[in-house]
């Protein structure tokens, strides 16, 4: 089997079983099933390697500027060496269980959005591809802020409840998973906000080519309170006297929950993070890419197919 | 002579139940044996109060003159000013030889929460010296807790019970202390009291690696002392509040018929701080910490002794093979002992019938050798030895039969109607 044919099925599976393994950790902990678990973290990891660089030497773009489609698949991606790194450096916990579900949240939304690739995106390549690498690494940066998010308040839960720890499900501390938690989200807000300004100096400079990007556009909008939340949490992180962890947790959990949404939902509703372009519609494929390099892949009707 | 013990302890009862059947200082223990003494004058009594058992252990000299459970449970009632109805049915009766093994099994620490706690032992050591020297005990109790002490250090010593995580704080800290803070050298240790508890508790954070370790108790010489053991510093008593607020780890080991700190004085103690995070680890029987407290805000975690029962038992369970080594060794000193006292109660009784018997023998045996002048040295020593082992043939079945029920424990009635038949006084 050629390894061209690796199919999104095939590391969609595989991090699903990582995630069921690490379930199995909960009633019967066991080495092999944490073994097991990476392993086929790890296969997964491979084959969506595989996967993403056949797709970007077939049509000639970074998986970054490709398609919605593969712009959602780095940031399952980049998820999984994260999820790995701390599992092998801190075996009894369950990691995988708050991390390896966004990442198979990404696959499964990309599913539904285009794989269309854009255009060459000529001399505003670069400034776009800092764009969407700012934001997907933002991205990334919140989805594990999540996690770790999840994890504080389960166990914090078990804390206030009194609940004796369980073998198979020892978490990080309190303090530990909220110092994650924090550097989490002071990594990610910049450069997010990054991916803004990048944004938004993308769309002045494709005021000067012949298909200019509207600002006017409502998933625009959507991305831009989306981010917002964030400066704000980030702003509260910094400035606030004392924040309990709690109250971290559930406000990095909404705020990370609200830009996932953001991201998948504009994804899925609107083919990319900027919807299909009006302009871009309008550009045909030479002009497509500067329109999508504004936010994240927009879908060309007039792609090449993937 | 017979044995008994009423208590209730973690399995039976609640904290809120145990801490307000506590005899929580050496005051309040000599007033309860002052009381009993008059209440029940011919028994011995010994009091065990830990922060995990009340226990009242009598031994009556006879079987009949009290204190039943109910006395007991009266007397409790009573001494405390709790209703009745509020624990009778928390309270345990043991009598003999359950009696023993129960203790025993509180002494070696195979009852304890913890298993293989050492606290325990010097728990039992001083509850058993108040009570000598409140002259509440007597030759049964103090042969019982003598042997209850060697039994142990037996255990101790042929077992690995005393391996691995053995102290309260040990648990709280491994199980809940660790999930909250991922280190303790850079936090604050606040210790109120300066006790036993508290040294156990500052010995198992000392090897954790706390860093700061201030040591708060109403007596300064007693805090100096602990302060100095575990290189920490003594604060006045008049700064807890000022402490509460800014200590991270709070040990609370300080003995006291109610609770020092309750959420209005805590809260306010913590609006005064930093909020960080605080984990209070409440050791105290009464507590220390109103259960309240534990609501004031998001980050205060607050563990009494209740809370950390799950834990323990996932700690016994860990121990399961050397618990039922230990209990093997407890029943072969609980059958030993009850052994040595049967042979102890019967003993002299034996002795005076064997005494009386020959010395009637002997009387006879004058009589005879007065009437026959004529009789060799040699001939009087046939008859003597003839006598003599009519005497003992007449003697062996009772004396067996006394002594098999000694065995069984079932020799009270006996030991009687031979005192009764034969008109023996105890000696």
């Amino acid at each position: 089997m050629s390894l061209a044919n690796t199919s999104l099925t095939c590391f969609l599976a595989s991090y699903a079983l990582a995630a069921a393994l690490e379930a199995t950790r909960l009633l019967r902990p066991m080495p092999i099933n944490r073994w097991a678990a990476w392993l086929a973290a790890a296969a997964g990891f491979v084959a969506q390697t595989i996967y993403l660089l056949s797709r970007s030497r077939a049509i000639d773009l970074p998986p970054l500027l490709a398609s919605t489609h593969d712009w959602l698949l780095v940031v399952a991606w980049l998820t999984v060496p994260v999820y790995l790194l701390i599992a092998l450096l801190h075996k009894d916990v369950p990691v995988g269980l708050f991390i390896l579900p966004a990442a198979l949240l990404f696959v499964i939304a990309s599913r539904f959005v285009s794989r269309e690739p854009n255009a060459h995106l000529d001399s505003l390549r670069w400034w776009g591809m800092a764009h969407a690498a700012f934001l997907v690494l933002g991205i990334a940066g919140v989805v594990i802020a999540g996690g770790f998010s999840v994890m504080y308040l389960i166990q914090y839960s078990r804390l206030r409840h009194r609940t004796g720890e369980t073998e198979g499900f020892r978490l990080f501390s309190l303090e530990r998973t909220a110092r994650l938690n924090w550097w989490c989200i002071v990594i990610s807000v910049p450069l997010l906000t990054l991916g803004m300004a990048t944004g938004a100096l993308l769309t002045w400079l494709s005021q000067k080519t012949s298909q200019p990007v509207s600002l006017l556009n409502w998933s625009f909008l959507v991305s831009g309170v989306a981010w917002l939340a964030l400066v704000v949490l980030f702003g509260w992180l910094l400035t606030s006297r004392r924040p309990t962890g709690r109250i971290v947790a559930w406000r990095t959990l909404l705020a990370g929950g609200f830009v996932l949404a953001t991201v998948v939902t504009l994804g899925i509703v609107s083919g990319g993070m900027h919807g299909r372009g009006r302009s871009a519609k309008a550009a045909g494929p030479a002009n497509v890419g500067q329109a999508a390099t504004i936010g994240l892949p927009s879908t060309p009707s007039t792609g090449r197919p993937s | 002579m017979k044995l008994q013990v009423v208590y209730c302890n973690y399995r039976s009862a609640d904290l809120s139940v145990r801490e307000r059947l506590a005899f929580a200082t050496d005051d309040s223990l000599c007033r309860a044996f002052e009381e009993l003494r008059i209440r029940f004058p011919t028994a011995e009594n010994v009091i065990v109060s830990t922060c995990n058992r009340v226990e009242i252990y009598s031994a009556p000299q006879s079987p009949d003159s009290g204190p039943t459970f109910q006395d007991i449970a009266r007397f409790l009632s009573e001494f405390h000013g709790v209703p009745l109805d509020d624990f009778l049915d928390d309270l345990v009766f043991s009598t003999d030889d359950e009696a023993v093994r129960h203790l025993f099994a509180v002494a070696a620490s195979v009852d304890s929460m913890v298993v293989g706690e050492s606290q325990i032992v010097s728990q039992v050591k001083k509850s058993y010296e108040l009570a000598s020297r409140c002259e509440a005990s007597g030759p049964v109790t103090n042969a019982l807790f003598q042997r209850a002490l060697a039994v142990s250090a037996r255990v101790r010593s042929e077992t690995k019970l005393v391996e691995g995580r053995v102290s309260i704080a040990s648990v709280a800290v491994g199980d809940f202390g660790r999930s909250i803070f991922d280190r303790f050298d850079d936090k604050t240790t606040l210790v109120i009291g300066a006790g036993e508890m508290a040294e156990e508790t500052l010995r198992y954070l000392k090897d954790e690696g706390v860093g700061r370790i201030l040591v708060c108790n109403r007596s300064r010489e007693r805090a100096e002392r602990v302060a100095d053991q575990f290189g920490g510093e003594v604060r006045p008593w008049e700064d807890l509040d000022r402490l509460l607020g800014t200590a991270d780890v709070i040990v609370g080991a300080a003995g006291g018929d109610k609770p020092l700190v309750d959420a209005a004085r805590f809260r306010a103690a913590r609006n005064a701080g930093d909020g960080n995070s605080v984990f209070i680890l409440d050791l105290g029987a009464p507590r220390i910490f109103t259960p309240d407290v534990a609501t004031v805000d998001d980050a205060v975690f607050l563990y009494d002794i209740d809370s950390l029962e799950a834990t323990c038992l996932k700690n016994r369970d860990a121990r399961r093979q050397e618990i039922s080594r230990a209990e093997s060794l407890i029943g072969e000193e609980t059958a030993r002992f009850l052994a040595d006292l049967s042979h102890k109660a019967t003993g002299p009784i034996i002795r005076q019938l064997r005494e009386s018997w020959h010395d009637v023998s002997r009387q006879e045996l004058e009589l005879v050798f007065r009437k026959l002048p004529a009789l060799t040295p040699a001939d009087r020593q046939v008859i003597e030895r003839g006598v003599e082992r009519i005497v003992n043939k007449l003697l062996h079945p009772p004396l067996e039969t006394l002594k098999d029920e000694a065995q069984a424990g079932t020799h009270h009635g006996l030991l009687d109607a031979i005192r009764r038949l034969f008109r023996i006084t105890d000696p």
